[in-house]
């Protein structure tokens, strides 16, 4: 009799054991994530950054051959005023007429623009020269530097 | 009576939504943002871009180059304090840049902008030169 209920006990016992197996509690883990994958998509920007290409000579001696195409010279602002004064080709130019200035170019220079540039110029001023001769059509736009030894 | 007990059990389970597929695309989507995001990278001083009309668009990246009015130079939130460091710093890491996106400061000097340029550029080892490009204002 008491043999028969040792039995009966230890099958109780494994039939327990078999209908609960150990889990895992998934539940936090799931949590975590979440709050992970909200934390990435909100920091994520997929905006690209605008801006303006500069196509520079690849690196090495500069060519010896004077370049040729359209020159502009700016030199350091006054005192007191952030804008140099420009000059195109000898003749000093303001912003509002640069862009017939490139328009009216000969044919022949209008491939390439040099900028010569004072090095107190703001960098502003340069990039408003680079935008105009964009829209006038000229794509490869160089510096003018120093060569260093 | 046991019978019933294991029934209900059955039943209750059946009643539960399916988490593991969901589970399945979360972590997917995780996986996706993870890899694709860029961390923003403020440098330490503010800088306002100039403004353009004409402009090209650049994929957003890690190391962007900022100058700010003073001169001050600093590769996404790392300053530099000395263009050697700047010329150390872009060859350590040059297979990640691809294009170098160049932030001056509207009031940036020129002078400064173009050491900068000329720098990276020595330190590239492509025969067909970096890629640089002058970032500009997002609005128009």
């Amino acid at each position: 009799m008491q043999q028969v209920g040792e039995a009966k006990l230890s099958l109780l016992a494994t039939k327990l054991r078999e209908r609960k197996p150990p889990t895992l509690s998934m539940a936090p883990m799931i949590d975590c994530v979440f709050l992970l994958l909200i934390f990435f998509m909100v920091s994520t920007t997929f905006s690209p950054i605008p801006g303006l290409r500069v196509q520079l000579p690849p690196p090495g001696k500069p060519s010896p051959d004077k370049p040729k195409g359209l020159t502009v010279r700016i030199a350091n602002p006054e005192p007191g005023e952030y804008r140099g004064t420009m000059v195109l080709n000898d003749v000093v130019v303001q912003v509002e007429e640069m862009f017939n200035q490139f328009i009216n170019a000969p044919e022949e220079s209008k491939n390439m623009l040099i900028i010569q540039s004072e090095r107190d110029v703001l960098h502003e001023q340069i990039v408003q020269v680079m935008d105009i001769a964009k829209q006038a059509g000229i794509d490869k736009i160089g510096f003018a530097i120093v060569a260093r030894d | 009576m046991a019978l019933n007990l294991a029934q209900r059990r059955k039943t209750n389970d059946e009643d539960d939504i399916p988490m593991a597929p969901m589970i399945d695309c979360v972590f997917l989507l995780l996986i996706f943002f993870m890899v694709s995001a860029v961390m923003k990278a403020n440098p330490p001083f503010t800088i306002t871009l100039p403004d353009s009309s004409t402009q090209h668009e650049f994929t957003r990246k890690k190391y962007n180059l900022f100058v700010n009015s003073d001169g001050r130079v600093s590769i996404d939130d790392q300053e530099m304090l000395t263009l050697e460091d700047m010329e150390l710093f872009i060859a350590a890491h040059e297979h990640q840049i691809s294009t170098l996106i160049i932030k001056a400061d509207k009031r940036a000097k020129h002078g400064v902008v173009i050491d900068v340029v000329e720098r990276a550029k020595m330190r590239s080892s492509k025969t067909e030169g970096l890629e640089i490009a002058f970032a500009v204002s997002e609005e128009d």
